[in-house]
């Protein structure tokens, strides 16, 4: 099997966890990476055959994202609460339990308690900040139409995640030999080949993107609307895809506020200390910090160094005894006039600001388990009497 | 060239460059010109090259993280400073 060694201009742990990250998407005659921390190296396992040289050049392309950074990048930590935790194997027990089945790269049903905790999580998510801010409930579908993807400029940000959606070609030939060649000798990608329709939807990566594009030619009435909704979101994330805490199908919660920029930024900074209390209650072991997204383009310095320089994301990332690791179960994002220019929505005459928060409830579940374990009977009060009382409404 | 004329150049190249109206109420030296959405961060860029360029001062990564460069009035403040060796 060829293998590839190239050096790492810096041991910073970002610049380790983007290059991490990010190195699934070089080619996929990546088989398999090692990021060598002391000795500053990646090494790369290619696919036999693989071109070397133009590998080279493609690893070369993706470090030199990562060595500028155009504004700085800004970090600041805004709560640092911390307790020790024992380490618990939270993905092997949920499966073990029967919790947690995965049927699929990064697909996964969670039954029992588990589900319970998504559950929970949602609910007291729509309680806690759709009640102060008085969020209108939404229904989005689970697709998007791409081309309002592009007007949202997500694919020039991240197009290495992106599922598109087609259906066979309304062709009676094509659905004959399809159906006859499944029934003879059993569904293969290959039967796809050629005879897709247009790939005009996709599936949405974001659950806030139905949002703007419903309130598109909207004059609002000041100081704006609140939105809340769920929805199953999907991203593909090549060999990055773990556990519950990078999956490739998962449900994302959302606030979102549109509107004059005073009323919209003093929401958010709400909604900051809302998610602050929540951690409390809970016990929670975790930051809020700035953060940035992982922009999957050549731009990423300019991008991920101004979003951290504006504080335009904030994260609270809850700690992984057994991975070693955070991982952010929810976020903060402010995103000035993007949407409210995209989609023609003002407030007032002058274009509307958004800023959007957002809950990743199976990374929640792995969390709260990874931190806590099994029995509710040893969680923290906040967490156990919030469970309970879910459990006794009879509804699940 | 003083703090006013500073803050006259850059105003007008900011309305100019990033197409603002002329009317515009919001469009003060004391908004935040990214949270009202009057720049991007590629519009970002841009104005951190013409400040530097226009007043003849060096911008780093590390000053962008320190100094809040958010308005015409802060943005002036700092060159300001810079120039006379302060910062």
């Amino acid at each position: 099997m060829p293998t590839m060694r190239v050096d790492l201009e810096s041991t910073n742990p970002e610049y380790l966890g983007q290059v991490r990250y990010a190195m699934t998407f070089v080619s996929e005659d990546v088989l398999s990476y090692e990021i060598l921390e002391p000795e500053g190296k990646v090494v790369i396992e290619l696919r036999p055959g693989a071109d070397v040289e133009s590998m080279q050049g493609k690893v070369q392309q993706l470090l030199e994202r990562y060595r500028q950074n155009e504004f700085g990048m800004k970090s600041a930590v805004y709560l640092d609460q911390r307790r020790p935790l024992p380490e618990i194997n939270a993905w092997a027990g949920m499966v073990e339990r029967r919790w947690a089945t995965p049927v699929g790269e990064g697909h996964v049903i969670l039954r029992g308690p588990a589900a319970r905790l998504h559950a929970l999580v949602d609910r007291k998510a729509v309680t806690m900040f759709g009640g102060e801010f008085r969020a209108e409930q939404e229904i989005f579908p689970s697709t998007i139409e791409s081309k309002t993807l592009d007007r949202c400029n997500h694919f020039t940000s991240f197009p290495e995640h992106m599922g598109f959606v087609s259906h066979l070609q309304q062709d009676l030939d094509v659905l004959s030999q399809f159906s006859s060649a499944c029934r003879t000798g059993g569904w293969s990608t290959a039967l796809h080949d050629g005879k897709m329709g247009a790939y005009d939807f996709a599936i949405s990566p974001s659950c806030c993107y139905h949002a703007y594009e419903g309130m598109e030619g909207w004059d609002l009435e000041k100081p704006g609307r609140c939105i809340t909704a769920i929805l199953n979101c999907q991203r593909y994330e090549g060999a990055n895809h773990a556990s519950l805490s990078r999956l490739r199908s998962f449900y994302m919660r959302e606030v979102v506020w549109v509107g004059q920029p005073s009323w919209v930024i003093a929401s958010r900074a709400k909604a900051e200390e809302l998610i602050c209390q929540w951690a409390k209650d809970w016990e929670l072991s975790c930051t809020l910090e700035i953060a940035n997204d992982m922009f999957f383009t050549d731009d990423f310095a300019v991008k991920a160094s101004f979003q951290r320089q504006q504080e335009a994301k904030r994260e609270l990332r809850m700690d992984i005894p057994s991975d070693k690791n955070s991982i952010s179960v929810f976020s903060s994002n402010f995103h000035a006039t993007t949407f409210g220019k995209a989609f023609g929505i003002t407030v007032g005459g002058r274009p509307a600001v958004s800023a959007c928060v957002g809950w990743g409830c199976e990374r929640w579940v792995y969390a709260l388990l990874s931190q806590f374990g099994f029995d509710p009977v040893k969680w923290p009060t906040g967490l156990k009497r919030d469970y309970d009382s879910l459990t006794t409404e009879g509804t699940l | 060239m003083n703090n006013q004329d500073m803050t006259k150049t850059l105003r007008d190249y900011i309305a100019q460059h990033y197409a603002i109206d002329a009317g515009d109420p919001d469009f003060t030296d004391d908004v935040h010109l990214f949270d009202y959405g009057y720049i991007d961060s590629f519009g970002a860029v841009d104005l951190v090259n013409f400040v530097q360029q226009a007043f003849a001062i060096t911008i780093s990564q590390s000053d962008m993280v320190a100094y809040p460069m958010n308005t015409i009035n802060e943005i002036v403040q700092f060159a300001s400073l810079r120039k006379q060796g302060e910062l």
